[in-house]
């Protein structure tokens, strides 16, 4: 059968005007004859093909009509925004692509950057406030010193004073009247449930606080041990005035078990931060040393040891003792138990430094504060 | 909103199987810009948005007049699935980079579109073919095959247009023709296997 007559058969076919003998007799030789069948199938195809192109095109022309009719519409109402889309250059285009991700690697960068900076900075202004920092003397008595102590007063003491709690912190304070008030610095004895001070004599009084400034860093403290008697006669004088610069000055305190004495000059007669209401003093000073009185080389109690600066060289401080004394004259009269009757005659001035630590010592206690 | 979109698809529908021009001009509004949109925000062009649409509408509205639509979504949801199933396997023709297919979770969806994306490729390959086919055909066969078959004038008609002498030269003559746009036809179009 040749192509011609197959391409007729099939127009007859599609028209219904085949008969069912010629039909069979197809189907029959397309069933035994697969290259045959392969180009009635082919024809097949074709003729379909043409014969639905003209349905296609013309539905083809329509849809390009309504696309045209759609696109006027649309153009008319957004004529700005085609020419944008269309006339794009590749840097936009890649901006556009892009632009989210250069976004966020541009955040995380800024954070990044800032944070370190900002980080650094923190670090650097934390490590300068280190090296020259105001600390304040009071000593922490720490679990390994309590242990080593108790294996020690075991063996020298008796068993029953090992089992004394050391307290938590210590200082020093010194005695403002012999009839039992007391004087210390405010941050040792600061949150403090109980105190107790003891001298280089083991003498132990308890004592309770009577009035603290937080501000000039004071505590007057007063003692209510009932076997307490007196501390008798006070070897020192407290000096109203201001002492000079260059001063000679000493101080005795605890900055361990044992009384320790410092000596140097009076540098400044300012204190950290240009405060007035302290000296700067030349005293090497440790933790424990809070406290303690500071006087000069004729005896007078000039000032109270109150803390020193870290990072600088022999830069410690104490609080005048002319503050100690208007704090006194301030304080409400009912607040006392007893008047305060200052000591006014000096034993100290004129004899040699020895001399006077030996009638001092006395005088000078370790403030033990327990919390 | 979902028994107003129903209205709507079967309008169209009853409007496709009555030959009404308004009902497609609704569809084309209704869905090209969703497909434009699809389209455009990957990588393609108003003109790729077209074609899409297009093949997909043509598979869509001659299932319809076949009676052989089946539909268990709504005609924006097929259309759409249709014209994205299209697009992603152009691209991945058209892409350097990818050869195989582009994934796509959505298809496990709709089983029915990949036959429907199968025929509209298929069926925009055919056209293109016959397209070309009669374009380099060449004239008078051109027009007389266009008479014919696709403006469906009778073959007396066409002996007195073309001036043949009687009807049996002019068959002749339109054998002759198709068998020339066949052999062109086939040139272009490969019978997919």
């Amino acid at each position: 059968m040749s192509d011609r007559e197959l391409l007729e058969l099939l127009e007859r076919f599609h028209q219904h005007q085949v008969t069912s003998a010629e039909k069979r007799e197809l189907q029959e030789r397309m069933a035994a004859d697969p290259v045959f069948a392969q180009r009635v199938r082919e024809a097949e195809l074709f003729t379909a093909a043409l014969q639905n192109h003209g349905q296609q095109k013309s539905l083809r022309d329509r849809l390009n009509q309504h696309h045209q009719a759609w696109q006027q519409e649309n153009q008319k109402a957004a004529p700005a925004a085609a020419p944008v889309l269309r006339r794009r250059t590749p840097i936009q285009i890649f901006m556009r692509r892009y632009s989210a991700t250069m976004a966020v690697a541009a955040t995380v960068a800024i954070v990044t950057v800032f944070s370190s900076l900002l980080g650094m900075e923190m670090w650097r202004s934390a490590t300068q406030q280190q090296t020259a920092r105001y600390v304040e003397l009071r000593r922490e008595v720490e679990d390994l010193k309590r242990k080593q102590n108790a294996i020690l007063s075991s063996s020298t003491t008796t068993p029953k004073n090992a089992s004394v709690n050391p307290g938590q912190f210590s200082g020093t304070g010194f005695v403002l009247t012999s009839d039992g008030y007391f004087v210390t610095s405010y941050h040792v004895i600061e949150g403090a449930d109980s105190l107790m001070i003891e001298n280089k004599s083991g003498t132990k009084y308890k004592v309770e606080e009577i009035y603290s400034d937080q501000v000039r860093d004071l505590a007057l403290l007063r003692v209510t041990d009932t076997a307490f008697t007196g501390f008798g006669k006070l070897p020192y004088s407290f000096k109203q005035k201001e002492s000079d610069l260059g001063e000679r000055v000493f101080t005795l305190g605890y900055p361990r078990e044992d009384i320790v004495f410092g000596e140097g000059t009076l540098s400044s007669r300012s204190g950290v931060y240009g405060d007035t209401a302290s000296y700067q003093i030349s005293v090497p000073l440790n933790p424990g040393n809070s406290g303690g009185p500071l006087l000069d080389d004729r005896g007078n109690m000039i000032g109270v040891i109150s803390g020193k600066m870290l990072g600088v060289d022999g830069a410690a401080f104490a609080v005048k003792s002319a503050y100690l004394l208007t704090l006194l004259e301030q304080l409400p009269e009912h607040r006392l138990p007893k008047p305060i009757s200052l000591p006014k005659v000096n034993n100290l001035a004129g004899t040699s430094r020895p001399q006077q630590l030996k009638k001092l010592q006395d005088f000078v206690y370790m403030v033990k504060v327990y919390n | 909103m979902i028994h107003k979109a129903l209205v709507t698809d079967a309008a169209i529908i009853e409007g496709i199987l009555q030959d009404d021009d308004m009902a497609l001009s609704r569809l084309y509004k209704l869905h090209f810009p969703m497909v434009l949109f699809f389209v455009q925000s990957n990588s393609g062009t108003e003109d790729d948005a077209k074609d899409i649409f297009q093949e997909a509408v043509i598979v869509f509205y001659e299932k319809i007049k076949a009676g052989q639509l089946e539909l268990n979504c709504q005609i924006k949801t097929y259309l759409y699935s249709i014209c994205r199933r299209l697009w992603l396997k152009r691209l991945s023709r058209s892409s350097r980079f990818s050869h195989g297919m582009v994934e796509d979770t959505e298809s496990e969806l709709a089983p029915q579109v990949e036959d429907d994306v199968e025929r509209a490729e298929q069926n925009e390959l055919k056209f293109e073919a016959m397209a070309n086919a009669l374009g380099q055909l060449g004239e008078p066969c051109k027009t007389l095959l266009e008479d014919f078959y696709l403006r469906s004038m009778g073959m007396p008609e066409i002996t007195e247009k073309f001036g043949y002498n009687n009807v049996d030269s002019a068959k002749n003559q339109k054998y002759k023709c198709l068998m020339r746009l066949k052999k062109l036809f086939f040139l272009d179009y490969q019978v997919p296997s």
